[in-house]
């Protein structure tokens, strides 16, 4: 073995020039593929991170109805579908141990309406109760001007990309009730009319949902302005608002409607079922004995009622830290049959930008393939025009007594000594760059580059998977560069170099 | 007792629709120990017959005889096992490895024996001493000149014991003096190390160095001329 090597490192450096090209383009693709690899963990890290810490949890419940798992954004804001089961899904939620916290939300789209334009803009709604969510995501924002609602206020919070939307659209710029204008908040273009700017508190949504007909238009009170943690330019399509709002809005059944539904079994008791009003006149309700006739419960339509007995549409889930993913999953999609929910995880529902992680690391990793697969090319052609080239040495080493494993390994060794020393310092300068970029601090606002980012900071991550993926990547181009040469290597008879001299 | 024998050994060459014959019916026996030219005109057969017996090239028909081994019937890891430890070879053109130096290139058989390197390199020490090269065992085959390198060659091919050594043509590419000095090497090492050596020509002068003149002729052995 030491005999193979010493001849592959010799040969290497008695051939500089084939030897540096190859090198290179080994170095640079073992390079590309370690910070590659390091800013999408990074990205996959910072996505979940901010995801599940300051948006919708690890698990997400969404009705069973719910064609797809994705309820994020959603292709062309189609609607999610009401989940009506929330009591009983709070007492088994309750129940989990592994479940750390979680909270009921509706989520759709909205129009915004304006008189002054024909065409409507939109914007998401997650419909919530304040202070659970501020429980839940405790600092996945922070409000920069008006306050947070007190719990049970009807108010609208406004992220600030969504205001700057808004004001693309319509010229408006949306304030909190009682604020005012914030230069250094403003909008570039809104901050160049500042003089004719058109100030508006309150904003008018109707809901949107597919199959209902009867969703209302709604003068929301806008009470704060909100900038996302991370990923603003992601997370700010999401107004705030609170649940009864949301649900009146979007045409669901609210708290108080639910107060005024008679149930059923009173239903039976007046005969309303089957909806025979005339029934109510019969002479089955006439009773001649006060004391026989049936107890009925009176319902006061305007009897206090929790938020919960309302429609949401998802229950974002914490874990325990820790947890299992898909342990917790089967666990409580078990608990929950029978409730007319399903449970996801976090990346299912935050539909293509859970999966971004994975497309752009299967697309880095097509990328470095087919750098590697040229790289493969160029080594195989050297490295044959070598072998042809020693076909004098290596028929000679034949002569005198190498077998052709010896000759193979030759080659082979020649090749893996390449891939270890620029493959194994691309990898190395790669590690470094990826321990230099965060230093640097590097921000953007730019959407795509924050979904690359994973967040607001550009912050790579290394794992040793990733250095090990690369590493055989480097082991494959290895081995297969090596295949072609050996085998031209290993046909070389002792009687080839006679001839040739 | 013989260490090579040969019966009705026919080799021939195909050219593209015709077929060269090399070697027409050769029958040859070598004694252990013996230092046997194989002279002839250019084309007679004479590589053709050392590359047969050194298993570098395979006979059409006949039987090859080395050491016992039947050598047309065996595979390549049975041929290049006999060509390790049987049989050692210096070539016409050298042929040293460029990149090891001179020692490394002298224990290079040894360590594809897979011997211990310290033992390899006790061996290889003794030889380039024995070639006189002592103080250019650092040197790669690049700094050295034409003889230099055929004394290389020479230890390299002496350093594993073989029991034969071909020489396809020693000396046609040293000067007069250089390759009376390779011949008187050679024979030396046949007299100190008892090794049987065979050597092509067809260059008069080396004859008077031969033990035994074998001449070839258009692929067929013709009598033995006598020694000078």
């Amino acid at each position: 073995m030491k005999l193979i090597f010493t001849i592959a490192w010799r040969n290497i450096l008695r051939h500089k020039g084939k030897s540096l090209v190859i090198g290179v383009i080994l170095f640079t693709g073992a390079f590309l593929m370690t910070v590659g690899n390091g800013v999408i963990s990074g990205m996959a890290v910072g996505i979940e991170k901010n995801i599940v810490n300051g948006f919708m949890g690890d698990l997400v419940l969404i009705s069973e109805a719910q064609k797809s798992d994705n309820i994020l954004l959603n292709m062309m804001g189609s609607s999610i579908e009401p989940v009506t089961t929330y009591k009983q899904i709070k007492e088994i939620l309750a129940a989990q141990p592994y479940v750390k916290r979680f909270l009921p939300v509706g989520k759709n789209l909205a129009m915004v309406l304006d008189e002054s334009t024909s065409a409507p803009g939109y914007a998401y709604l997650l419909g919530v109760d304040f202070a659970e969510y501020r429980k839940m995501f405790p600092d996945s924002f922070t409000v920069i001007e008006g306050s947070y609602p007190a719990g049970g206020q009807r108010t609208l919070l406004i992220p600030t990309f969504a205001r700057d939307e808004f004001y693309d659209f319509y010229n408006i710029w949306f304030l909190p009730e009682g604020g005012r204008v914030v230069k250094e908040n403003l909008k570039k273009e809104a901050l160049a009319n500042l003089d004719t700017l058109i100030i508006s508190t309150n904003v008018v949504m109707m809901g949107m949902t597919s199959g209902i007909n009867t969703t209302t238009d709604i003068r929301f009170p806008v009470k704060g302005i909100i900038r996302y943690g991370a990923l603003n330019q992601i997370f700010g399509h999401f107004c705030l608002v609170d649940i009864e709002s949301y649900r009146e809005c979007l045409g669901y059944f609210t708290a108080a409607d639910m107060a005024a539904q008679v149930p059923k079994e009173e239903k039976k008791l007046l005969g309303l079922e089957g909806g025979d009003l005339d029934s109510l006149f019969g002479e089955g309700m006439i009773v001649s004995d006060v004391k026989k006739a049936p107890k009925i419960k009176v319902v006061a339509l305007n009897e206090p009622k929790l938020a919960e007995d309302g429609v949401y549409n998802a229950v974002f889930i914490k874990l325990n830290d820790g947890e299992d993913y898909g342990r917790s999953l089967k666990k409580l999609n078990k608990a929950l049959a029978g409730t007319g929910v399903r449970a996801v995880t976090w990346n299912k529902a935050s539909g293509p930008m859970g999966g971004m992680a994975l497309i752009i690391k299967s697309a880095l990793f097509i990328f470095v393939m087919l750098l590697f697969c040229v790289a493969v090319i160029i080594i195989v052609n050297t490295l044959t025009m070598s072998a042809l080239e020693r076909s004098s040495e290596i028929g000679m080493m034949r002569a005198v007594g190498a077998h052709k494993t010896f000759i193979a390994g030759m080659f082979l060794g020649e090749t893996a000594v390449l891939s270890a020393v620029f493959g194994g310092a691309g990898i190395l300068a790669g590690i470094v760059a990826v321990r230099i970029i965060p230093l640097l601090q590097i921000t953007t606002k730019n959407d795509m580059l924050q979904l690359l980012y994973g967040g607001n900071f550009f912050n790579p991550l290394l794992s040793l998977s990733d250095v090990g993926l690369t590493a055989l990547q480097l082991l494959f181009v290895t081995v297969v560069a090596a295949m072609y040469p050996m085998r031209v290597a290993v046909h070389i008879t002792p009687l080839d170099a006679i001839s040739r001299d | 007792m013989n260490i090579i024998e040969i019966r009705g050994l026919k080799k021939n060459y195909p050219l593209g629709d015709t077929i060269v014959p090399a070697l027409r019916g050769v029958d040859l026996e070598v004694a252990e120990g013996d230092f046997m030219s194989i002279i002839g005109p250019s084309g007679s057969g004479k590589t053709t017959l050392l590359n047969v017996i050194g298993c570098i090239d395979f006979a059409t028909t006949g039987s090859v005889k080395v050491g016992g081994h039947e050598i047309t019937s065996l595979n390549d890891r049975q041929i290049t096992e006999i060509r390790l430890n049987k049989i050692g070879f210096i070539f016409q053109t050298f042929n040293l490895i460029p990149v090891l130096n001179v020692i490394e290139n002298i224990e290079f058989p040894l360590l594809l024996m897979k011997r211990p390197a310290a033992e390899a390199r006790k061996r290889a020490d003794k030889l380039i001493e024995e070639v006189g090269l002592k103080e250019h065992a650092a040197h790669r085959p690049a700094e050295l000149s034409g003889g230099q390198r055929q004394r290389v060659a020479i230890a390299r091919a002496l350093v594993t014991n073989p029991d034969i050594i071909l020489a396809d043509e020693p000396t046609a590419n040293l000067d007069s003096v250089t390759g009376a000095s390779i011949l008187e090497l050679m024979r030396r090492m046949n007299e100190i190390e008892k090794t049987t050596f065979i050597f092509s020509t067809h260059d008069a002068n080396v004859l008077k160095y031969a033990r035994r003149i074998v001449k070839i002729k258009d692929g067929l052995i013709e009598k033995e001329p006598a020694l000078a």
